[in-house]
């Protein structure tokens, strides 16, 4: 659902003034009839209150994610399902790697040396820049 | 098509992979969830489409690995840090061949970029090393992987990419 936020000229007069902003969304015929069973369904009145709960529930999944933790729903037969959203994995944590022994022969350790050793690291390739960019 | 990469889920589709290469298939549908969750060997990242978000299209896997400064040659050790060497290893990478030749092998080696970047600046690192098929050097290489020298002639190439040199490709 794309969100277009209007932006009045704040009046010195307002300043002081709770600011609120206002939305204005695009929906295609689908998405709209989905809001409003939605709001049927969830006994919402008014469009402010619908956003304000999807805002929620979607700030809470944010940082749940963003702590490492999986959102699952669970059946009462105990079923389990994944939440798999792909917005949600861009704030999930990825640095926990495992770690492992690699066996190495003595002439690839001096390589390796060689190469750790070297006072500047090599320039990026155009392909390394590029891929960073991407 | 939107390609996302995200973290290795219980539920992804796994089964119809193919990427021609029967040890890499295998070890995606056999192995990397249970290497992943039970035996904490490597964490692989997979790449969906967002129309059909658990069928796998193409993976790799990360984990950590050091190497005792001990280990090393005693006349190539001046020079190195008093420490262990902290390493990221790109033990595989993998695409399907159904979605070969679109740019998915770029995509995948970018993301793990990114974070091995983010390991390095959260735990300290100072490459990533991978075992490339020898098919795959020239693949590598123009990411900048150099070939480490002295493994069996006809495994494996190991190959090293130093993380400054990533760093400084992020700042270009």
């Amino acid at each position: 659902m794309a969100l277009k936020t209007k932006r009045k000229p704040i009046e010195p007069t307002t300043i002081n003034r709770a600011r609120k902003a206002k939305f204005q969304a695009d929906l295609a015929l689908a998405e709209n009839r989905a809001v409003r069973r939605l709001k049927e369904e969830l006994q919402l009145s008014s469009n402010t209150d619908f956003l304000s709960d999807a805002v929620a529930l979607f700030q809470w999944a944010v940082s749940e994610r963003k702590l490492g933790r999986r959102i699952i729903s669970e059946s009462v037969g105990g079923e389990r399902n994944v939440l798999v959203f792909p917005r949600l994995e861009r704030v999930a944590p990825d640095t926990s790697l495992p770690r492992v022994q690699i066996q190495w022969t003595e002439r690839e350790l001096q390589s390796l040396a060689k190469l750790t050793t070297a006072g500047e690291a090599n320039h990026p390739t155009e392909a390394l820049i590029r891929a960073m960019r991407d | 098509m939107a390609i996302v990469i995200r973290r290795l889920e219980e539920h992804d589709e796994v089964k119809r992979f193919d990427c021609g290469d029967e040890p890499l298939n295998h070890y995606l549908k056999l192995h990397a969830w249970g290497n992943q969750t039970k035996s904490s060997i490597g964490v692989s990242y997979v790449a969906v489409d967002d129309l059909a978000p658990r069928a796998v299209i193409g993976y790799f896997t990360l984990a950590m690995a050091s190497v005792p400064r001990g280990a090393f040659p005693k006349k190539h050790v001046r020079g190195l840090p008093p420490y262990e060497l902290p390493l990221i290893l790109l033990a595989r990478l993998a695409v399907d061949r159904r979605f070969a030749g679109r740019g998915l092998g770029h995509a995948l080696i970018s993301e793990a970029f990114r974070i091995s970047l983010r390991v390095a600046d959260e735990v300290g690192c100072r490459c990533i090393i991978t075992d490339a098929y020898r098919e795959r050097v020239v693949w590598y290489a123009r990411y900048g992987f150099v070939a480490i020298e002295g493994g069996a002639p006809n495994g494996p190439q190991r190959m090293f990419l130093d993380l400054r040199t990533v760093r400084a490709a992020l700042e270009r």
